[in-house]
């Protein structure tokens, strides 16, 4: 088994890429996530989250890029493992290739609308 | 579980274990964070876009049926984590440490250090629930 499975060569194509990236994604996104949950729902809590709270954190430079990269990391992680799922139960070829098209639509509408707001901070009614 | 007709011995069944638990629980708890993450990036761009609208947003989060959907996320953030972790560390490190046996060990590891993260989490969220929706513990 040891000799077969080094025998086998993976192609770079993009699922070869996306496979690899899910996993780099993933342990960048333990400590992104897991912070920003901490932080946000466990330390703070929602009940001490208002529009002031949000003003005050992204005074800070660093932590509009913090939030940046978790925008970054884990929609695009969270989206394109909607589609490895999608893949599962889809049997045609040609609606799974439309639907990835919709899920690239999906991703990059949130993402800019995120990436937006994150730029353009928060305006005090 | 499912019978798959097999051409060597007529039927093997599917059986469910531990692993292929551990594969739907990786699923579901992926799933549920996008859905919510989905709907986070939009209620907190109302931060820029309708900023009078951030306040009811936040309102609905604080309703304690949000709060305990808000518990269950924090659980599938941490254990979608470690599972991940223990994926991409077989994955990318030890490729030839995948097998059935060291997958019922690890996904159990996995699961258990997924509740032990969480229940301090929970606990301290729960406090915080009761205190500010049901004026336990002095109130708020």
């Amino acid at each position: 088994m040891a000799e077969l499975a080094e025998q086998v060569k993976i192609p770079s194509n993009y699922e070869a890429i996306a496979w690899k990236w899910m996993r780099y994604s993933g342990l960048a996104l333990i400590p992104l996530a897991w912070f920003h949950v901490l932080i946000q729902d466990v330390l703070v809590g929602v009940h001490h989250i208002d529009l002031d709270y949000v003003a005050m954190r992204w005074a800070s430079l660093a932590w509009r890029g913090y939030d940046f990269l978790l925008l970054a990391f884990a929609f695009a992680h969270g989206v394109n493992g909607l589609r490895q799922v999608l893949r599962d139960y889809i049997k045609s070829d040609a609606a799974m290739r439309r639907l990835s098209w919709v899920l690239l639509g999906f991703w990059m509408l949130l993402s800019l609308i995120g990436a937006a707001a994150i730029v353009g901070g928060v305006r005090q009614p | 579980m499912n019978a798959v007709k097999s051409t060597l011995d007529g039927f093997t069944s599917y059986r469910t274990r531990v692993g292929s638990l551990s594969f739907i629980l990786h699923r579901l708890t992926g799933l549920g964070t996008l859905l919510f993450l989905s709907i986070h990036i939009l209620d907190t761009s109302t931060v820029y876009f309708f900023p009078q609208l951030y306040e009811h947003a936040i309102a609905i989060y604080r309703h304690p049926v949000f709060v305990l959907q808000e518990i269950v996320l924090v659980f599938c953030v941490i254990f979608h984590g470690v599972n991940g972790a223990r994926i991409a560390i077989f994955d990318l490190f030890q490729p030839r440490g995948w097998n059935s046996a060291s997958q019922n060990t690890t996904a159990l590891w996995t699961l258990g250090i997924a509740v032990v993260l969480w229940l301090p989490a929970a606990a301290i969220m729960m406090r915080n629930l009761l205190m500010h929706s049901f004026g336990w513990f002095g109130g708020a």
